[in-house]
């Protein structure tokens, strides 16, 4: 029997190397290059008519578009306009990338920690970068909470650096482990349909059913936080709080 | 959420744990998420499909959706004015309507009047116009009335005269003088006369 965490390997199936760095087409680039046409045909394809009332894949695009702009609005508010191509391509990315990994046989590229992660430092030095562009060392100020007596600030300052500099962990951790854990369950339990056969097999077939539908839901909500958790770190630097 | 989260990954930890044993006698190694040797060729391709995908959402998908639902606000916008309008029209063709009828009312509530004034106008000229001939038959009657007493007191004189006349014969054993005993009865009965032409 397959190991749980055999679907988690990358496949080499295009050797390339782009000045001396290994820049392989492997399975995992397979997905997301197939993500990222899928979003393109759903948002570039499916709005081709521009239609004053929307068909169906006009209203799915729209609906995505819609959701974005209203997380960014309501989260990041008027200094958040500029970042919302950035928001919307993350979401929609990340979204993609864990649905697409629901299908059988396919590979999901955000159950990678090096994946996740590199989004999330993307993330977390750019809105450093753009709180110091935008308020200079007075962002520092985001570490030393308001209202509070000069003896505590000795122990909440550094607990709020802490909590900025693990913000990329949390991030990137939370999206992959999520994705790990539902596929390795998901794994496993088939697993156990082989196991127990015709007789005893039904049992965790039926468990997978349902686990499939909440993988979906999770599939989506991880998509969801990440984006919303960027907005949040947005507004962050561009309103200190 | 997150606590099933946690619970699910626990959950594949200990599957994961279960199955490391299984994979060592395999010979592979472990996590493939910590190979590090796969971290290049996902790094470089996630650049490469996340531009790709940015560049097609902030060049073609961002600027045809703002546009589409720009248009479609546009256009919901416009038939609303247009409603608008035309719900003001409306309420002032009513206004002007109601005016117009107001008006006629009026007007014709004028002309019953005036019509009213004339017809009693006319009434009270063919009353007047009855009324006088009436006088005019009235007078007539009693001019005649009053010739006929005339007559009448005329015969009186004459018999009183006679009467007088006999009277004073048979009294004083001799004629009467006419004239004298003319303007005596004359005198005497002056209101009787005159009376009857009133």
């Amino acid at each position: 029997m397959h190991s749980p965490m055999e679907q988690f390997e990358i496949k080499r199936l295009l050797h390339l190397n782009l000045f001396g760095i290994d820049a392989s087409f492997t399975n995992s680039s397979t997905w997301m290059i197939i993500a990222v046409i899928l979003a393109t045909a759903v948002f570039v394809w499916g709005m081709r008519q521009r239609a004053l009332v929307p068909g169906r894949l006009q209203s799915v695009a729209e609906l995505g578009y819609e959701f974005v702009a209203g997380m960014v609005r309501d989260n990041v508010g008027d200094g958040g306009k500029k970042y919302f191509p950035f928001i919307l391509t993350l979401f929609i990315f990340i979204l993609f990338c864990n649905v697409l990994g629901m299908v059988p046989y396919s590979f999901t590229p955000t159950s990678h920690i090096v994946v996740t992660f590199a989004m999330a430092a993307f993330v977390f030095i750019g809105v450093t970068i753009i709180g110091f562009a935008r308020h200079g060392m007075h962002f520092l100020s985001l570490f030393v909470p308001k209202g509070v007596p000069f003896a505590l600030l000795l122990l909440l300052v550094p607990i709020e650096i802490i909590s900025y500099f693990i913000r990329p962990f949390s991030l990137s951790i939370r999206l992959f482990a999520n994705m790990l854990a539902g596929h390795t369950m998901l794994k496993v339990f088939g697993g156990f349909v082989v196991m127990l056969g015709i007789i005893g097999g039904w049992a965790p077939l039926a468990f997978i059913v349902v686990f499939t539908g909440l993988e979906l839901l999770i599939a989506f909500l991880q998509a969801y936080v990440f984006a919303i958790l960027t907005c949040l770190y947005l507004n962050d630097a561009v309103h200190l709080h | 959420m997150r606590r099933q989260a946690y619970g699910a990954f626990t959950a594949g930890l200990a599957a994961f744990v279960a199955s490391s044993t299984a994979m060592a006698k395999e010979g592979s190694g472990g996590m493939p998420q910590l190979d590090y040797h796969s971290f290049a060729p996902q790094l470089v391709w996630l650049a490469i499909a996340f531009l790709g995908l940015y560049f097609v959402m902030s060049r073609l998908a961002i600027p045809a959706i703002s546009d589409t639902i720009e248009m479609r606000q546009g256009k919901i916008q416009g038939d609303l004015d247009a409603a608008e309008k035309a719900n003001e029209d409306t309420r002032g063709l009513v206004a002007a309507y109601e005016k117009r009828l107001a008006d006629t009312r009026e007007e014709a509530r004028k002309l019953m009047r005036e019509r009213g004034e004339a017809d009693s106008a006319a009434a009270a000229a063919r009353l007047q116009a009855v009324h006088d001939k009436l006088a005019a038959q009235i007078g007539e009657a009693e001019k005649r009335i009053a010739a006929q007493r005339d007559d009448v007191m005329r015969g009186l004189e004459h018999m009183a005269a006679d009467i007088g006349q006999d009277v004073y014969a048979k009294l004083a054993g001799q004629p009467a003088d006419q004239a004298a005993l003319a303007a005596k009865i004359a005198t005497a009965a002056p209101e009787t006369r005159g009376g009857g032409s009133r």
